[in-house]
């Protein structure tokens, strides 16, 4: 178990850095223009240019200018020329609001996910699971902006009940954070819940149908025991897999439009200004943090599940 | 013992099941009891409704459209439409199950050990230590050796027949009354089916343990049945002793059923020996496969699937390959055909080195020799017609299309015993044996001069393995074919062989005619193979048990 998960942090390690040179080919090699120019933004002079081509080293061979690059983001020295602020730790102020987003839509998604998907499997056929499937494809069908727009009209400026924009931190009011971003939560969580409900679903009745479940029942498990601990268990497993990938997409930048329509401060409310603005040095950097959590998240879900089901631990060892 | 109390009386069993097509009757009004202490067999063929009347005793029959009546009584409580709670209480406590597939009857996830200690704990107050404790002693009884260590090992990390003996572990953990055990030795190689119906005799003569035994398999009946019932489309069509049944069976489909076995003494009909030039050579033929260990995958020590492997197949004969799984036998073949690239070595084919060909070398090659499967069910693709399954090799090699194509096809299949009109249908209308003429008539359509048939009856019932044999030999003297015949069965290779060449961890231990290997076996292996074989007769299977001496 150790050396496979030194295998495959170390394998993070090696995609990150492709993922780096890749990030840095793009926004500073691409051809027929100066990335000098382009980093400068909308308002560019000369001056600006000539300074920012000597900072980034654009004159040095290649390599030179992507070891500048990365020193320059691992050491929190990079400037957004437009808004003249010090993009690294911009982000980093954003991270609460992204992390209490994605933490939060996560854990409601998980919940509801599971809950309905189990609901669904246990009463198939039913009037239950039929209501439960309509309820899934229109959360998945449902898109994010209209959403959150819906949500907005009806649940703040109309009613009041909850407030339309704005981050509260954590620390400073509990309550108040957590009234905060109860909308951004559904708004991201409802299409997620949906897709699990689904996967969990069709992943139960597979399992439901296989020999050891019957093994289960044979030996005398009563109904809840032969559910979750043969049934459940193994349907998880791919679950997990979806949940890693889906969690550090959302980090990554999956709650860019949330985040900008709830007005949270976010990282991804960042990038989409960035974005608007074509502000490149804080693109360029959002982009390689959104890609370490894409890629972390990743890794966590290989380790999880050769923890989880035993038979990938054994393929690595002795395969071939 | 008849005059026992029975442990279970089954009365008057029915189970149907809604479908589409109506209600199809499983079981049919099926009664029998069980008493004390005894091995009661029930045998039947693919859907006669053994195995449901077997699940349906112990409430897991759970389709929701399942019909089921009659009465099934354990002692003085009723079986039938008991609650769930009930049966429960029943379910591993007094009545205890071992499925066919050890393979999938483990849960993946957890270990062998908490799998039997949870067993346990469904019934019992014990902690986990002792449950713990009493699962190493359970599976040390059933013969898991260095059973404390082994206990924590995962279902995937134990072989298929410690699986089973894990399995019959779990299943006589609280010491149930009844074991039921459904098809418990199908899926294993012979020589292990022979250890498991071993223990399975053991303990039931120990414990004094009824036993309900389902299977398919009259040898593994002669071996450890006390009585017998026959059932056929839901119905016991025969009932009585072992030797009543072997011996004085009354019901035609009974007799039938023991006339279709394929005995490992029935010999093939004498055939002159074959002198024609030989048509297959395989000289010192090799496949090994790489292994890399650990986390810099350091170069280890090659599996050797097929390891130095010669032998000739004359035109016109039939050359048996037996062998147990992972012998090596599948492998052979493909590298044989150049399916896949053999290491190194020798493989001509009429007269013509083809090791080492390229895919294009080999394509006009290809029409000359071709492969039966093991699975009809697997190997026909379920989205195309009949016609267009058979009739697709010779479109693709372009020797016929339009009208000549679709009454050649027609032709091929009334060779192999199929009408005109299944012609359009697809796989899925056809049952095992009819699936398995249509590979034989695919095989067949581009006239070639060698057919591997790899396992071609093994996932077949009985009473239809004989009728494909039959027509496999009936082709082989029409179209003048040459067979490399690949079986897990020796009565079976025996039955269709000329010559049979035995395989044991990639090589070939023993070859030469049927009966040479199969009445005076020279190597150690195939002597094993030999005695696990199980005899479809009860005075022999006894002699031959009074002859190895007390087990």
């Amino acid at each position: 178990m150790g050396a496979f998960v030194l295998k495959r942090l170390g394998g993070m390690a090696l995609v990150l850095l492709a993922v780096s040179v890749l990030t840095f080919l793009i926004f500073n090699v691409i051809p027929n223009s100066d990335p000098a120019v382009r980093m400068a933004g909308k308002n560019a002079n000369p001056q600006l240019v000539a300074n920012i081509t000597e900072e980034w080293g654009f004159d040095d061979p290649l390599p030179q200018q992507y070891l500048t690059m990365m020193g320059k983001i691992f050491s929190g020295d990079v400037i957004s020329y437009q808004g003249q602020e010090d993009v690294v730790s911009r982000i980093a102020e954003g991270i609460p609001a992204t992390l209490s987003l994605c933490i939060g839509a996560a854990l409601i998604w998980i919940f509801f996910g599971v809950l309905l998907g189990y609901l669904s499997a246990v009463r198939s056929g039913g009037l239950l699971d039929k209501a439960l499937t309509i309820l899934a494809v229109a959360g998945i069908s449902i898109p994010v902006f209209w959403l959150a727009a819906i949500l907005l009209n009806y649940l703040a400026y109309e009613t009041e009940l909850f407030p339309a924009q704005g981050y509260v931190e954590l620390t400073e009011d509990p309550l108040d954070w957590a009234y905060h971003l109860v909308l951004p939560w559904v708004t991201v969580a409802v299409t997620l819940i949906g897709l699990y409900s689904r996967v969990l679903r069709s992943n139960m009745l597979d399992v439901m149908d296989e020999d050891y479940v019957r093994t289960a029942r044979a030996k005398g498990l009563n109904e809840s025991q032969v559910m979750r601990r043969h049934v459940m268990r193994n349907s998880l497993i791919g679950i997990i897999t979806l949940f890693g990938l889906d969690f550090g997409a959302l980090i990554g930048g999956g709650a860019i439009l949330t985040e900008a329509i709830f007005n949270l401060n976010g990282v991804g409310q960042y990038a989409f200004e960035s974005i608007e603005n074509l502000d490149l040095p804080p693109i360029m950097a959002i982009t390689l943090f959104g890609a370490f959590f894409v890629v972390l998240f990743n890794a966590l879900v290989d380790i999880a599940y050769a923890y989880l089901d035993p038979r990938v631990k054994l393929g690595s060892a002795t395969d071939g | 013992m008849a005059n026992a109390a029975p442990l279970i009386a089954v009365r008057d069993l029915r189970v149907g099941f809604a479908t589409e097509g109506g209600l199809v009757q499983a079981v049919d009004g099926v009664s029998f009891e069980l008493v004390p202490g005894e091995v009661l067999a029930i045998v039947g063929e693919s859907g006669s409704g053994k195995s449901v009347t077997a699940q349906t005793i112990i409430g897991l029959t759970r389709s929701p459209n399942a019909r089921i009546e009659g009465s099934a009584q354990l002692g003085d409580a009723e079986l039938i439409g008991a609650s769930e709670s009930e049966l429960q209480g029943v379910r591993g406590e007094r009545i205890g199950m071992v499925f066919q597939d050890p393979m999938t009857s483990f849960n993946p996830v957890y270990r062998v050990g908490a799998q039997i200690v949870e067993a346990i704990r469904a019934h019992r107050p014990a902690t986990k230590e002792e449950a713990h404790e009493q699962a190493v002693a359970l599976l040390d009884s059933v013969g898991i050796p260095d059973a404390a260590r082994r206990i924590d090992d995962y279902p995937h990390q134990f072989s298929g027949g410690m699986r089973q003996r894990a399995m019959i572990a779990m299943a006589l953990a609280l010491e149930p009354e009844v074991l039921i055990a459904d098809e418990p030795t199908t899926a294993l190689d012979v020589t292990v089916q022979a250890q498991i119906l071993t223990l399975l005799a053991r303990l039931n003569r120990e414990r004094g343990l009824a036993t309900l035994l389902i299977t398919h398999d009259l040898g593994v009946v002669a071996e450890v049945a006390d009585r017998v019932l026959v059932m056929h489309e839901g119905r016991i069509v025969e009932r009585g002793s072992l030797d009543e049944v072997f011996y004085a069976a009354k019901d035609p489909y009974t007799r039938r059923l023991l006339d279709a076995v394929v005995r490992i003494e029935s010999a093939a009909p004498l055939r002159p020996p074959r002198s024609g030039a030989a048509l297959l050579e395989v000289t010192d033929l090799v496949k090994h496969y790489p292994a890399r260990r650990g986390l810099l995958r350091r170069e280890a020590e090659p599996v050797r699937a097929v390891d130095g492997v010669s032998f000739s197949l004359r035109a016109g004969e039939t050359l048996g390959l037996v062998g147990e799984s992972g012998c090596g036998k599948s492998t052979l073949c493909r590298a044989a055909l150049q399916l896949i690239e053999p290491s190194s070595g020798s493989v001509r084919f009429a007269g013509r080195e083809i090791a080492g060909l390229s895919r294009r070398e080999m394509r006009p090659l290809r029409r000359e020799m071709q492969i039966v499967f093991q699975d009809p069910y697997a190997s026909l693709n379920p989205r195309k017609r009949i016609g267009q399954i058979v009739g697709d090799p010779l479109e693709l090699q372009g020797v016929a299309s339009g009208d000549a194509l679709r009454e050649q096809v027609l032709e091929l299949l009334g060779r192999v015993g199929l009408r005109p009109e299944h012609y359009d249908r697809f796989p899925h209308e056809f049952s095992g044996g009819q699936r398995q003429r249509i590979g034989i008539a695919r095989a067949l359509a581009l006239r070639p001069k060698l057919i591997v048939a790899d396992e071609p009856v093994s996932a077949l019932d009985v009473s239809i393995r004989a009728q494909i044999l039959d027509l496999l030999a009936e082709l082989q003297g029409d179209f003048g074919l040459t067979y490399l015949f690949v079986a897990h069965d020796i009565g079976v290779v025996r039955h269709v062989s000329d010559r049979i060449a035995v395989m044991n961890k990639g090589r070939i231990v023993e070859e030469g005619p049927a009966d040479q290997v199969c009445e005076r076996p020279a190597d150690p292996f195939t002597r094993k193979l030999l005695a696990a074989v199980p005899i479809p007769d009860p005075h022999e299977a006894r002699a031959r048990r009074a002859a190895a001496g007390p087990a």
